[in-house]
């Protein structure tokens, strides 16, 4: 019965919406995407560093020098994790143009000129005669006047989490034009003696033109301000996704693809990610400026207080197979405990197994999301504080909460309670499971 | 003979690699694995494998990694769920010869 019904749900329903991730927009915004994490997680750490005063002592020399130098500290941190976008962008053209066998570093270069494109830079004049006369004999203005950049200048805002849909959007239409013009033919063709490299810069002239014309008719001469019209469309979806149902749905449907064995998190991610990316880079940003944390629940939230161990909080089940009697249950144990403590768990997900198993199914789904209530919680009443950074995912468990919530110690303790939490779940079920495979290991025995 | 495995970022097939490793080390066959995340694969394959082997968890892209596979003339397997884990060496190295004997000889 309950095999008949996991077939069902398997291949009707879990298998299918796995195999729609494959799709090739999709797979190229999580891979362009995922790209980008090293720089986010590096600039994270920086974060971490120049706010690190707040959690020391005042009276370190240390303390002095790290407060002394924020501005410097946060400098990789603007140009990286701020303008995130504009790395992301250039790897999903170039994922999305690989996915067409086109060039990848054409697409990720036309991806990036379609969606540099949707921003106006402004232009700040130097201070006027009449202004510099009107500064003389007032300090504050003239500082003012000095520290203000002449030129061309962009609002690196629209380089952010900010321009994240627009540059998904831009790199998207960028690569499909590029696409229509190789496979139309509609494009400047190198006699064959030409060597490729020179044939290939050629044969991108022709999408080039057709972006640039497009995107600057649109910006310049149809004075489309994209970027507040596709924010006021995603701003509705961004906020919903930092309510508790959807971090319980999230929670649920990560733990029911890895059931059927499929790795849920890169499924749930697909989608997920770039909101959650804008939620982090909002707090973040509120963070390096010292104001109030907006956002619950960015990608953190998930990795430090749900997926401890890894998806479905199997760290509970690790700890939990220390009390197992079963040959099989205590070797499994032994050897998945320590990379589930960095949060690899896959030995368990496979070893004990979780997949297709009934009796392990509901701690499964259950622990991470009581985890989520818990979590919720405590983080809206503030007894935590809020994620800012985006630490390694292979961090044991306190270590990365800690790291994650901005030196917060409170954060790590949350996570180890949690952990508690997760095994006191798993137990029961972990014993009924082992009372199973002792006796299978009984039987064996006896045939022999 | 070289055998490359992948799985979603390269991580958890070290451990799978390892306990094949050692399956195969027991039973006198001299295996290297090499581990691989389901993005650089693409480009790994193509390295001279005898066989590739694709992780559970990522099924769902298999029908694409075999394409890349089979551009690069190299055989490839899903893994069953048991064969992948810290203890499922032995069942993956039974799996291998029986659904791809031929690249062991």
């Amino acid at each position: 019965m309950f095999d008949k019904f996991t077939v069902f749900l398997d291949e009707k329903l879990s298998t299918p919406m796995a195999k729609l991730s494959e799709q090739k927009h999709l797979r190229a915004v999580r891979d362009g995407i995922v790209a980008t994490l090293p720089i986010i997680i590096v600039a994270s750490m920086f974060l971490v560093i120049a706010f690190l005063p707040n959690s020391l002592p005042e009276s370190w020399g240390f303390t002095q020098f790290l407060a002394d130098n924020q501005f410097k500290i946060l400098l990789p941190y603007r140009m990286s994790m701020y303008i995130m976008t504009l790395y992301a962008v250039f790897g999903i053209g170039y994922s999305l143009a690989k996915s067409y066998e086109l060039d990848g570093l054409s697409g990720g270069i036309l991806a990036e000129l379609a969606y540099l494109l949707t921003i106006i830079p402004a232009i700040i004049p130097g201070a006027s005669e009449g202004v510099m006369e009107l500064a003389t004999g007032n300090a504050e203005l003239t500082t003012f006047i000095e520290a203000v950049p002449t030129g061309f200048v962009i609002p690196m805002a629209n380089l952010g989490s900010g321009g994240m849909f627009i540059g998904i959007l831009s790199a998207f239409i960028a690569v499909e034009i590029y696409r229509f013009t190789e496979r139309s033919g509609f494009k400047i063709s190198m006699p064959e003696q030409v060597p490729a490299s020179i044939a290939r810069s050629f044969e991108a002239m022709t999408p080039t033109a057709i972006v640039i014309l497009l995107f600057a008719t649109v910006t310049m001469w149809l004075e489309v301000d994209v970027h507040s019209i596709i924010n006021s469309i995603v701003a509705p979806l961004v906020s919903a996704s930092d309510t508790l149902p959807s971090i319980l749905l999230i929670t649920f449907l990560n733990s029911f693809f890895w059931f059927f064995g499929i790795h849920g998190a890169s499924i749930v991610g697909s989608i997920a990610r770039p909101l959650w990316l804008v939620l982090l880079e909002q707090n973040s940003s509120a963070y390096a400026i010292g104001e109030a944390i907006p956002n619950m629940a960015p990608e953190p939230f998930y990795q430090w207080y749900m997926y401890i161990g890894g998806s479905g909080a199997t760290i509970g089940l690790a700890l939990a197979l220390f009390f197992a009697k079963s040959q099989y249950a205590k070797t499994l144990g032994k050897t998945a405990f320590v990379p589930a403590l960095f949060n690899i768990n896959e030995p368990l997900i496979f070893g004990t197994p979780i997949v297709l198993n009934p009796t392990l199914l509901i701690p499964f789904l259950l622990a991470p999301m009581i985890n989520a209530v818990v979590a919720w919680f405590a983080t809206s009443l503030g007894l935590v504080n809020r994620m800012v950074a985006l630490a390694p995912w292979t961090l044991p468990g306190p270590i990365g909460a800690f790291l994650a919530t901005g030196n917060d110690w409170r954060g790590a303790l949350l996570n180890i309670f949690l952990i508690i939490l997760a095994t006191l779940i798993y137990y029961p079920f972990v014993m009924m499971y082992d009372r199973q495979l002792l006796a299978e290991e009984h039987e064996e025995l006896h045939e022999n | 003979m070289r055998v490359i495995l992948v799985c979603s970022g390269g991580m958890s097939s070290a451990i799978a690699a390892k306990s094949l490793k050692e399956a195969a080390q027991a039973d006198g066959i001299d295996m290297e694995v090499h581990e691989s995340s389901s993005v650089k694969f693409q480009e790994m394959v193509k390295e001279d494998y005898a066989l590739a082997l694709v992780a559970p968890q990522i099924r769902h892209h298999f029908d694409r990694l075999k394409k890349d596979a089979d551009s690069a003339g190299v055989p490839i397997l899903q893994i069953k769920p048991r064969g992948y884990s810290p203890i499922g060496g032995k069942f993956l190295l039974a799996q291998i010869k029986k659904e791809a004997g031929q690249v062991l000889k």
